[in-house]
């Protein structure tokens, strides 16, 4: 699993963009990293780890695993020890404590931020399917008639493509900046900062068009 | 009237963004769904198949002469993997010899 801050710091130690990052080294329409035919991560080599420096949450967490509910509750694991594996493990110590030596409090705030997004993402689309506000079918005459279960057209490498615009965070803020006229952040926590910013404001957007003052529960009909 | 009507205007491209955004960040930072009654049991059942697991990972057989340590071995996959499933599971532990029980060397539960 790696997110859209993460893809950004694996991408800057390979000196390349997300955009390039997510073609080459994700798949699952660019939520994971791809794998080598024996399941080694892509960037596992006989030297250790070549993103060691801004590997993401996940691998910084092992061997705990993150459980992380709808409502943003956060619970952790212990994973078995692999075989192959020369980290020690050991069972002294606090998980408080392995999280501080690991150094994953800003990849932990991150995936908080945009966990909020997530949450608030779900809201508007649970909405929609009450509300039913989507657009005439007719507005886009590529897009299969409601009720009709349309198979893609799958391309061999359809699952590298990322599923949403946003996860390139490279194109996403350019795109951003461009509109609002401004320069594009080179930083890595500046440039995720104004992509947390950018996601909020088109939900903000979205949430505008979906929301009219008769909306609320109180002026509905019975 | 008009004005409101064009307000609420979102397009299917725009909802096919949502979604798969919220897709995108679901697997990608892997977070759980469900009522919040199944996310309960689903979060126990995560919390307890870890411990589980790390529990009898490395388990094994022992065999001695007095303090002299003759031979191990580690558990057999399907036992291992038995015990790692269900903090309920039991194993019993029998001897045999010539196909005959000689003797009962009690359970090992996998709560333990």
């Amino acid at each position: 699993m790696a997110g859209p801050h993460e893809i950004m710091g694996m991408a800057r130690v390979l000196g390349i963009g997300t955009t390039e990052f997510l073609a080459l080294y994700s798949d699952n329409g660019g939520t994971t990293l791809r794998s080598e035919e024996d399941g080694r991560c892509v960037f596992l080599t006989a030297s250790g780890c070549r993103v060691h420096p801004r590997r993401p949450l996940v691998c910084r967490l092992y061997p705990l695993g993150r459980s992380n509910n709808e409502r943003g509750e956060e619970r952790f694991a212990v994973f078995p020890a692999q075989p192959d594996c020369e980290a020690v493990v050991g069972r002294d110590g606090t998980v408080e404590s392995f999280l501080e030596s690991q150094g994953v409090a800003p990849y932990l705030g991150w995936s908080r931020r945009y966990g909020e997004l997530y949450r608030r993402m779900l809201g508007l689309l649970d909405g929609l399917d009450i509300q039913g506000k989507i657009d005439a079918p007719a507005a886009d005459a590529s897009a299969p008639e409601a009720g009709i279960t349309e198979t893609p057209a799958v391309e061999p490498s359809a699952d590298r493509s990322p599923l949403s615009s946003w996860q390139d965070v490279d194109a996403s803020l350019a795109e951003y900046c461009s509109a609002h006229g401004s320069a594009v952040p080179k930083e890595i926590d500046e440039a995720i900062a104004l992509h947390l910013r950018a996601i909020e404001e088109w939900l903000d957007d979205l949430e505008s068009r979906l929301t009219l003052p008769g909306d609320s529960e109180g002026d509905r009909e019975p | 009237m008009g004005k409101q009507e064009d307000r609420k205007i979102v397009t299917r491209r725009e909802v096919l963004k949502l979604a798969g955004t919220a897709t995108a960040f679901c697997t990608s930072f892997g977070f759980l769904h469900g009522s919040q009654t199944g996310q309960v049991v689903q979060d126990k059942h995560f919390a307890e198949y870890k411990h589980l697991q790390a529990r009898w990972q490395q388990a094994e057989f022992k065999w001695y002469k007095g303090n002299e340590l003759l031979s191990s071995a580690p558990f057999p996959a399907k036992v291992l993997k038995h015990l790692q499933s269900d903090e309920t599971a039991v194993i019993e532990l029998k001897l045999f010899r010539t196909g005959q029980m000689f003797k009962n060397l009690g359970t090992i539960e996998a709560k333990h």
